[in-house]
């Protein structure tokens, strides 16, 4: 991966640690998030994104390593900092008693000065202008999402740092929010999103960043890493995936060719999108007639690939799907067809 | 000034400023009610007379403010360390540390905020108190003469004062005790069992409880007689500090408590 000039980032952190206890959280990640860009920040299940998180906004403190934030560095003393950063971390915190209005009037009472009027501008921003006199107990867990991204918004940040922004969202509010954080890029605002919606975040960042067990593995512009990172996906009968499958694991040719056995007879294969027609041809050759074909570029499979046995390596577990074995997989993860909700 | 003003419109809001003060006084009622209800119909006249005096002004104001100290000085735990954990729970902490606030001044100012709602809240209880004790004078049929009596007029501002102190001190231990627990609901239990823990604690410590914060607590607005406040009475008969000597001690463990809040506060990991 090639790194920035240290002017041109919003974010930079050398060799971060953190461990709790004898678990470690972090083992020297090295990011490089430009300015004015939507920066997808992806791993698995305790990969450390939350802790990374956590250590950007000073709620803990790395036990080695190094932050720049917004070009210079951040430290314990450095509160006032984060005066230019917004965050959503983890679920969004609020006062259950107190209406959407009176939260954001609370919040806005500490760090930097904000006023009456950005409140009500983010309000109507994140459509809650209507409610904002109702309490926050009575929200759906939609609107506390939106609630938190306007309270991440308030001091009209530089930086904006969201974990898992989509979580309730509807489809509507999940384009409306996409906009947004669009928008504030495009404004020179440097917006990082962690997700598990791997999709989503396709559509949203320009540029990516994957950790696993506490060290970065990949980071760089999504088109660029998306090259070669090819995906066939083939449907055929049900009763004939097991010996396509065969047939497709055993193409000859440059590269990993991986077939996945997906939902409703298709099947994903990790290879060159221009060999789609040799796929054709070698199934039409077993006696195979595919029904559907499709080519892309995944983000997903660039993932699977690149964090394949972080989640055992994490502690932290994860969801195992019912289709198969009730075993967790060893030949790579599965168990991420349902999109990654499950988590 | 913003912060300040926006920790003492939380607590304004908060059910449980309301629920607590609601229990304080409706149990002080309830009591000055029954006692003036039933006070004549004591068969022993040394009862009676016990009775009837509680319900006398001016002694009904040491009563009044004893009672809010005991009783109130509990709910002050309870209620700050309620605040203070739910802080941690609920994650507005982190969201305010996340914003750049400072963890010591939010805790602080918070600190601030609940004194000022207790000493509100304590002038609210008595003002009901005052109330419902001649309400129970009339029932009882007692002389309430002694309601405008100057000298104890006069020398209850000072009263007032150090029972604020005191409530402050108790309400300041919650919170730190909810502070280092990092939770609700762990906070106002750690709290309920320290309070408790030092009531026990007169039966094997007699000659340190005195400088126990609870007891100085009480000792502080002691005004001769059974000053035991309403958590003490009944138990083995104990050596008190003088009320300002416990002014000492109570101010001793409020700087205690302050400081491990800031301490802890600013080191702590904030997750949730």
């Amino acid at each position: 991966m090639t790194h920035l000039p240290q002017a041109d980032l919003a974010l930079a952190t050398r060799g971060l640690e953190k461990k709790y206890g004898s678990r470690v959280a972090l083992a020297g990640l090295d990011l490089s998030i430009p300015s004015g860009v939507v920066y997808g920040f992806l791993g698995p299940n305790g990969a450390g994104k939350t802790t990374t998180m956590r250590l950007l906004t000073g709620l803990i403190h790395p036990d080695a390593g190094t932050i720049d934030l917004l070009g210079r560095p951040f430290g314990r003393g450095d509160r006032r900092r984060l005066y230019d950063v917004g965050a959503l971390i983890e679920s969004p915190s609020f006062y259950p008693y107190l209406s959407g209005r009176e939260n954001l009037r609370s919040l806005a009472a500490t760090g930097s000065l904000t006023s009456d009027r950005r409140v009500n501008e983010l309000l109507e921003l994140v459509g809650l202008a209507e409610r904002a006199r109702d309490k926050v107990q009575t929200y759906s867990l939609g609107m506390k999402q939106r609630l938190g991204i306007a309270a991440a918004l308030l001091s009209d940040p530089r930086l904006l740092l969201l974990d898992e922004p989509a979580n309730g969202l509807d489809p509507a509010g999940i384009v409306a929010m996409r906009e947004t954080l669009r928008h504030l890029a495009s404004t020179g605002k440097t917006v990082v999103v962690s997700s598990h919606v791997l999709g989503e975040v396709q559509l949203l960042a320009d540029v990516v960043g994957i950790i696993a067990a506490g060290r970065l593995v990949r980071e760089g512009p999504m088109d660029q890493l998306l090259e070669g990172e090819g995906v066939v996906r083939v449907r055929v009968a049900p009763s004939e995936l097991e010996s396509a499958t065969r047939v497709l694991t055993a193409l000859p040719g440059d590269g990993a060719v991986t077939a996945a056995p997906g939902e409703e007879g298709w099947l994903s294969i990790r290879m060159e999108a221009g060999r789609s027609a040799e796929v054709n041809r070698a199934l039409a050759v077993a006696g195979i007639y595919a029904s559907g074909l499709e080519t892309g570029s995944d983000l997903e499979s660039l993932f699977l690939s690149l964090t394949a046995g972080a989640q055992t390596e994490s502690h932290e577990g994860t969801f195992f799907g019912l289709a198969g074995s009730s075993a967790p997989p060893t030949a790579g993860p599965t168990e991420w067809h349902d999109g990654g909700s499950a988590t | 000034m913003r912060l300040l003003v926006a920790s003492l419109r939380k607590l304004i809001r908060r059910p449980a400023t309301f629920i607590t003060l609601g229990l304080l006084v409706g149990l002080m009622a309830l009591i000055f009610l029954a006692v003036g209800a039933t006070a004549n119909q004591q068969t022993s006249a040394a009862a009676r007379e016990a009775s009837l005096l509680l319900v006398t002004f001016p002694g009904a104001y040491a009563f009044i403010i004893s009672f809010i100290i005991g009783l109130g000085g509990l709910f002050a735990v309870i209620y700050a360390a309620a605040i203070a954990g739910s802080e941690w729970t609920w994650g507005t902490l982190k969201a305010a540390v996340a914003r750049g606030e400072s963890r010591s001044r939010y805790q602080l100012l918070s600190l601030t905020a609940i004194a000022l709602v207790l000493g509100l809240g304590m002038l609210i209880a008595v003002a009901i108190g005052v109330v419902v004790a001649l309400i129970g004078a009339g029932l009882a049929g007692v002389s309430t003469s002694g309601l405008t009596d100057s000298t104890t007029l006069g020398q209850l501002p000072e009263l007032l004062g150090r029972g604020w102190f005191a409530l402050v001190e108790e309400g300041v231990l919650g919170f730190a005790i909810a502070t280092l627990a990092r939770s609700q609901l762990a906070g106002v239990g750690v709290g309920i069992a320290v309070y408790f823990g030092e009531q026990f604690a007169t039966i094997f410590l007699a000659d340190i409880v005195q400088y126990l914060p609870f007891h100085a607590a009480d000792a502080i607005v002691a005004t001769g007689g059974d000053s035991s406040g309403f958590g003490g009475g009944g138990g083995p008969q104990l050596v008190q500090l003088d009320p300002n000597s416990a002014i000492l001690v109570v101010g001793a463990w409020l700087v205690v408590g302050l400081i491990v809040t800031a301490l802890f506060t600013e080191r702590a990991d904030i997750s949730g």
